[in-house]
């Protein structure tokens, strides 16, 4: 019942943060098609000296007719537009992801072969992929956002501290214990209010404590889904006692299960509640960011294909 | 460690491509479709080739409901590139412009 509380209260979150970024579209629906959409936010990752580039990826889908023609132009350049180059400090981060993501991937891969786990478990393990690689892909988004990526991880590394340290920094407590009921109004509530608000309050900007808030709740959500899967890596089926009548399997397989059901939640969570932190820190009406200059086009010039 | 990479046969289509009319200014997707590229491989070597001075861009105002759209040539360092290129494959080596493939 709980779960199902925190998964509505989690859906109507996002459902007020898709009214308020956009009260017209949430009612009217999107006014443009969805290559165009998809393509505008690939857009704005660019960096600053980009912006021409992704104007002139705009600029071409915008003369492009049909609906699979302009879907297979819009994919390739997401493609393009997340690989280019420079990615400065934000590489950094991502590979730190990468290389989290891949190491959990690897300690369920395994504990899976180690305990003879069964399909099931791979199946798990394929929808942990999924998720993970949804996940790197919104971390490289928002690490490539200005004001961001410190601030984010910080705030990821101090909520994943504070869940460890209610677990008492064991693998035994990462397992075993379960949070009373004013821990788990400090980790799921305060922790993640904090970060969005001290988001806000840094930058001065609520969207930026938003972004703050969604990154630090992906990197808090990736370290303590690594740290979980190492603890069942390393105390197997011991540790805290299960169920009489468990098989080893059947442990393992339970242990890992809760974990990708934590990972999820842990991140949700965060997430949503950080940015009603970030919110509710606002302290003046956002003032709308500077507009990024358009394409430069001389107004008197004739047709550049004439010129030649 | 600085790498002198020779340019990608994919690059080297787009730039044969560009240098068979030089002074034809070329929209990107119907450059895409002449050399049989997906639009994920293409801006990024035409980005690496603008900035290393062997492409030149340029914009074309679009009609009333449509945005502006990019258009690209080579400048005479890139048809001077391409040339060499040409040369050069002809000779079995790879001419290097005047830093690295990777930087862009």
């Amino acid at each position: 019942m709980p779960l199902v509380s925190i998964l509505m209260m989690c859906l109507l979150g996002i459902g007020i943060a898709m009214f308020r970024r956009s009260p017209q579209a949430f009612l009217d629906g999107p006014a443009e098609d969805m290559p165009t959409r998809l393509l505008r936010w690939a857009a704005c990752l660019l960096s600053r000296q980009r912006h021409d580039w992704g104007q002139a990826m705009l600029g071409e889908l915008g003369h492009l007719d049909g609906r699979i023609r302009r879907l297979r132009f819009t994919l390739g350049c997401l493609i393009a537009v997340l690989l280019l180059p420079p990615w400065g400090r934000a590489a950094a981060g991502v590979w730190a992801m990468i290389a989290v993501a891949v190491g959990s991937v690897g300690l369920y891969a395994s504990v899976a072969i180690r305990y003879g786990l069964g399909a099931g478990d791979w199946v798990a393990a394929a929808i942990l992929v999924v998720f993970l690689a949804g996940y790197l892909l919104a971390a490289s988004a928002l690490l490539r956002r200005p004001g961001v990526a410190i601030p984010g991880l910080l705030g990821g590394l101090f909520v994943a501290l504070a869940w460890l340290a209610m677990k008492g920094f064991t693998f035994y407590g990462v397992i075993g214990t379960i949070p009373t009921m004013r821990e788990k109004l400090v980790l799921v509530i305060g922790v993640p209010l904090a970060v969005g608000a001290a988001g806000t309050l840094r930058s001065r900007d609520p969207v930026i404590g938003r972004r703050v808030a969604r990154l630090a709740a992906i990197s808090a959500g990736l370290g303590l889904y690594f740290y979980a899967t190492l603890a069942v890596a390393v105390l197997g089926a011991g540790g805290p006692p299960a169920d009489t009548g468990w098989t080893v399997r059947y442990i393992i397989s339970d242990r890992l299960g809760t974990n990708l059901v934590d990972l999820l939640l842990t991140t949700l969570v965060t997430a949503t509640v950080g940015w009603a932190g970030a919110a509710a820190a606002r302290l003046r009406p956002s003032s709308p960011a500077p507009a990024l200059p358009g394409p430069v086009i001389p107004a008197a010039s004739p047709d550049p294909r004439q010129e030649a | 460690m600085q790498r002198n990479r020779p340019p990608s046969a994919q690059t080297i289509r787009v730039l044969r491509a560009l240098a068979a009319d030089p002074a034809r200014w070329r929209y990107g997707y119907d450059l895409a479709t002449e050399v049989r590229l997906k639009s994920g491989s293409l801006y990024p070597i035409l980005v690496r080739l603008a900035d290393r001075g062997l492409l030149d861009t340029s914009w074309e105002p679009g009609p009333a409901s449509r945005p502006p759209r990019h258009l690209y040539r080579l400048t005479p360092a890139g048809r001077e590139f391409a040339a060499a290129l040409t040369a050069a494959r002809a000779g079995r080596t790879v001419p290097h412009p005047h830093g690295r493939w990777s930087e862009a």
